[in-house]
């Protein structure tokens, strides 16, 4: 056996100075070799081939470990990130669909003042506040009343055509009762002949009652205003005829219509200003019965 | 011989172990570390060869000093030879004074290795400067004063498969 504890005179080989000798002069002679002829080039990258595996191989829990971690921060990164993008996707939908609505309003907006100043009489723009609860009668409030001088019986319309009347007037709102309010009647007439009905609504829709089975009327004619009243000027869209039912058997034609304005889904109205230069009425003959309010 | 007394009984050490424990120190050093922490970590390859050249000099000598710093240049990717140079000379500089050397105790061979540590530094910054590098400073010489520090838990960590536990 080797002991570390030997003598040192059974020890074997060159001296130790003679071995330090030739390591030196070999050792010199690579330095030389690499610093100034670069002889040792293709050792090198030998001897670094044959290290790499063993440099991979002690990479390799190092590389895991920072992989594992990035892989955490990342996550962790990455939640936040979604965490804002959301927040902010639905502070953009909120923003986008307030976008929409006032997009919408602006177009209203846009339509009733041109409305507003093509038609003589003039009016006021109303927004509506609120539909009546009752669910049997067809109303609104609008945000102007007694204030801006409104007053009971002005036509309402929107940017299609006339939706209601002012029927109630509060200090502040005003009252609309919608044309297809059951018991509200406008007088109209038919655009394209100019034969005149009346339009009465029965709560939740228009129909044209009394009109003769054999009276002049197609689908699609629009209903206007005939102005033959007090209250209404003339020539404001109503109603469209839809289908026509003549029956031989009844007196009068069965006429589905629509309403042309959009009575349920405005926004904002213009109050019309009322009639102004109405020819005064002549005095009512003693018998006569009272004037027809069309309310 | 009277003055080579080890302080304690010990089996006889392996060459495998001595191989195995160089191939570590040879990972060691290959070990992906944040820049500037070479500034200050010892020489762990040049540490292990003085502890087995004073400790075990018919095994371990000038040759293997001088192979273990061919693999030591090339896992440190400095000039070829350099290593090989410094452990060449410091093993022989350590192993001319071997039978005083194990006879110290730990504090005093702590000394007696920064001071070698020291030498074997400075032989690799000559070498480099005289091939025509800059030199880098005196924190190149920190190293050696880590290692000497670090010389007595080595020396116990080495000890700890060899002792005798049972007779």
């Amino acid at each position: 056996m080797d002991f570390a504890n030997n003598p040192s005179f059974i020890r074997q080989g060159p001296h130790p100075a003679v071995r330090l000798a030739l390591c030196v002069l070999l050792s010199i002679a690579l330095l030389i070799g690499d610093s100034r002829y670069g002889l040792m080039e293709h050792v090198r990258e030998a001897l670094s081939v044959a290290l790499y595996p063993v440099q991979r191989a002690v990479n390799v829990p190092f590389a895991g470990a920072r992989h594992v971690i990035d892989f955490f921060t990342a996550q962790a990164e990455l939640k936040t990130e979604n965490d804002t993008l959301k927040s902010q996707r639905l502070q953009m939908s909120a923003q986008l669909a307030r976008l929409a609505t006032v997009e919408r309003e602006y177009r209203e907006l846009r339509q009733l003042n041109e409305l507003k100043s093509s038609r003589a009489e003039g009016g006021q723009l109303a927004e509506v506040l609120y539909t009546g609860r009752d669910p049997f009668s067809y109303k609104l409030i609008i945000d102007k009343g007694a204030d801006a001088q409104i007053s009971p019986g002005q036509p309402v319309i929107d940017s299609q055509g006339l939706i209601g009347q002012v029927t109630r007037v509060q200090p502040l709102t005003a009252e609309v009762t919608l044309i297809i309010d059951k018991n509200h009647m406008v007088p109209v007439m038919i655009e394209r002949t100019g034969a005149r009905a009346i339009l009465y609504g029965y709560g939740g829709g228009v129909e044209v009652r009394y009109l003769p089975n054999h009276a002049d009327v197609q689908e699609k004619d629009l209903l206007v205003t005939s102005g033959i009243d007090d209250l209404y000027p003339a020539g404001l869209p109503v109603a469209r005829i839809g289908k026509i039912e003549r029956n031989t058997g009844a007196a009068f034609a069965r006429l589905s219509t629509s309403v042309v304005g959009g009575v349920q889904e405005s926004r904002f109205v213009l109050v019309l200003n009322p009639k102004q230069h109405v020819p005064a009425a002549p005095p009512p003959p003693p018998d006569a019965a009272p004037p027809r309010r069309t309310e | 011989m009277p003055f080579e007394r080890p302080k304690e009984l010990l089996k006889p050490v392996k060459r495998r172990f001595i191989f195995l424990t160089f191939v570590i120190a040879v990972l060691v050093e290959l070990i992906p570390l944040p820049a500037g922490s070479t500034r200050w970590l010892p020489d762990l390859i040049g540490l292990l060869l003085l502890y087995w050249v004073i400790n075990q000099p018919r095994r371990v000598n000038i040759g293997s000093a001088f192979l273990l710093g061919l693999v030591a240049d090339a896992a440190t990717a400095g000039l070829f030879g350099q290593h090989a140079l410094a452990y060449s000379i410091t093993s022989y500089l350590a192993l001319r004074q071997q039978r005083q050397l194990v006879m110290f105790n730990l504090g005093q061979q702590a000394l007696a290795v920064l001071a070698l540590m020291l030498a074997n530094q400075t032989i690799m910054v000559v070498a480099r400067m005289i091939t025509g590098a800059a030199f880098v400073g005196w924190s190149y010489f920190l190293p050696p004063l880590v290692g000497a520090l670090l010389w007595p838990l080595l020396t116990k960590l080495l000890l700890l498969p060899y002792r005798q536990h049972s007779v």
